[in-house]
């Protein structure tokens, strides 16, 4: 029979741990507000830029006059890919889906006969691919505030840029959770070199449509576009990331909280259950013992 | 009158129409006014003036950025942007744009530059 001090003090301990989870949740929820909106409020600068870029791509008819950096190398060995991981856990599978998916990608990368190198963001990452054989090409860890996530993203385009010019990589891919819905993210990988081609189709109809006249020549204004396209873009992804990860740590809060309830409950009956055992047995033991007399 | 809107990137700062706009585009300055002829430039760090009956209403300093133009929208895309009546010569140091144009002397210079004396007043 269970006894009946452990098991007031385990419903008390999910009665804490309860409370934790339910602040938590409370806690994301409003963060990932203000995450959203952010994540909202960029995009509007993001559409124009690759508007733009795209407009200027669209322009040059012949491929081979655009820079290197906009489409790639052409004997490409060495690929980097960018991990958009958290800082904390406690999110569901957040990370554990996103190094799952990033696992095949590098082998399927690796099956193409490239090499593949890493780049984390967020302590979950870097803790995670220390512990393999994988070239860690940088780390930026703690994102905890806009301000921080602006000065990360700039990190990383230079470092990115850097990498390009020295020709340590030949292309770049960015892995990060797409917030889809407060329930829903998907892994989503986004090619920064050569730039992906979804978004220049995208808008290539409108762009073609209206024949630009560029100030200065258009090498000098790719020159200036180019690394802010990878700042905008890099941005952009560090802030979905954060809010997926808001709305995963929401969603996984909510189920905990959900499931110390239904714990708490069981707990509660057989708690009941056990003290009224305790009691049927002790009037059975003095009518017994009164029968006796 | 033309649109113009404002974007930093983390967000839109205003969007509102105006007569003229004069923008300090990398190779001289220029009016956007509707109907200019569908143009792209950047921008290098200077005045941006919100004018009507050859009046500034509005003045800003702008730290570099991208411009579009087509038909009756005017896109500005600015990397620092302050407006011109917050700042005077004397707190223009503490100022945000100040700050993040840290060890960037030509531009620094040029808003120091600006705020005593806008090409456009």
């Amino acid at each position: 029979m269970p006894n009946l001090k452990e098991l007031k003090n385990r419903i008390s301990s999910v009665k804490s741990t309860r409370k934790i989870t339910s602040a938590m949740k409370m806690v994301a929820a409003s963060k990932l507000r203000r995450a959203q909106e952010l994540a909202e409020s960029s995009r509007v600068y993001a559409d124009s830029l690759s508007f733009i870029l795209s407009s200027l791509a669209g322009n040059t008819k012949n491929s081979t006059d655009l820079p290197e950096i906009l489409t790639g190398r052409e004997n490409s060995k060495i690929s980097l890919l960018i991990i958009n991981s958290s800082d904390r856990g406690l999110c569901g599978g957040f990370n554990s889906n996103l190094f799952r998916n990033a696992k095949k990608w590098i082998s399927d990368q690796q099956g193409q006969g490239k090499s593949v190198k890493i780049m984390t963001v967020g302590k979950k990452a870097s803790s995670f691919y220390k512990k393999t054989d994988l070239d860690i090409v940088a780390s930026f860890e703690d994102l905890n505030s806009n301000d921080r996530q602006i000065q990360v993203s700039e990190e990383i385009k230079n470092k990115i840029m850097e990498l390009f010019e020295n020709n340590e990589i030949d292309e770049v891919s960015i892995l990060f959770n797409k917030f889809v819905s407060a329930i829903s993210q998907e892994p989503t990988y986004q090619s920064l070199i050569p730039l992906s081609n979804e978004e220049t189709s995208e808008d290539e109809s409108d762009a073609n449509n209206a024949i630009f006249e560029f100030e200065p020549d258009k090498n000098e204004l790719l020159e200036y576009l180019v690394p802010r396209n990878f700042l905008t873009q890099i941005y952009r992804s560090v802030l979905e990331s954060s809010a997926s990860e808001h709305a995963a740590r929401m969603t996984s809060m909510d189920n905990a909280t959900r499931n110390a309830g239904d714990m708490i409950d069981r707990l509660t009956l057989t708690y009941n259950r056990t003290r009224q055992a305790f009691i049927t047995k002790e009037l059975i033991e003095i009518i017994s013992g009164a029968e006796a007399v | 009158m033309i649109n113009l809107k404002v974007v930093s990137p983390q967000k839109v700062i205003f969007e509102k129409e105006v007569e003229m706009a004069v923008l300090p585009g990398a190779e001289g300055d220029f009016a956007a006014m509707p109907n200019h002829s569908p143009f792209i430039s950047s921008l290098r760090p200077g005045q941006m003036a919100i004018m009507s009956s050859n009046k500034v209403d509005e003045s800003f300093f702008v730290s570099g950025g991208l411009v579009m133009l087509k038909e009756k929208v005017c896109e500005v895309l600015v990397d620092q942007i302050e407006p011109l009546s917050d700042v005077n010569s004397s707190n223009y140091q503490q100022s945000k744009t100040y700050q993040e144009l840290e060890g960037n002397e030509t531009a620094l210079g040029t808003f120091e530059q600006v705020v005593n004396n806008p090409p456009y007043k």
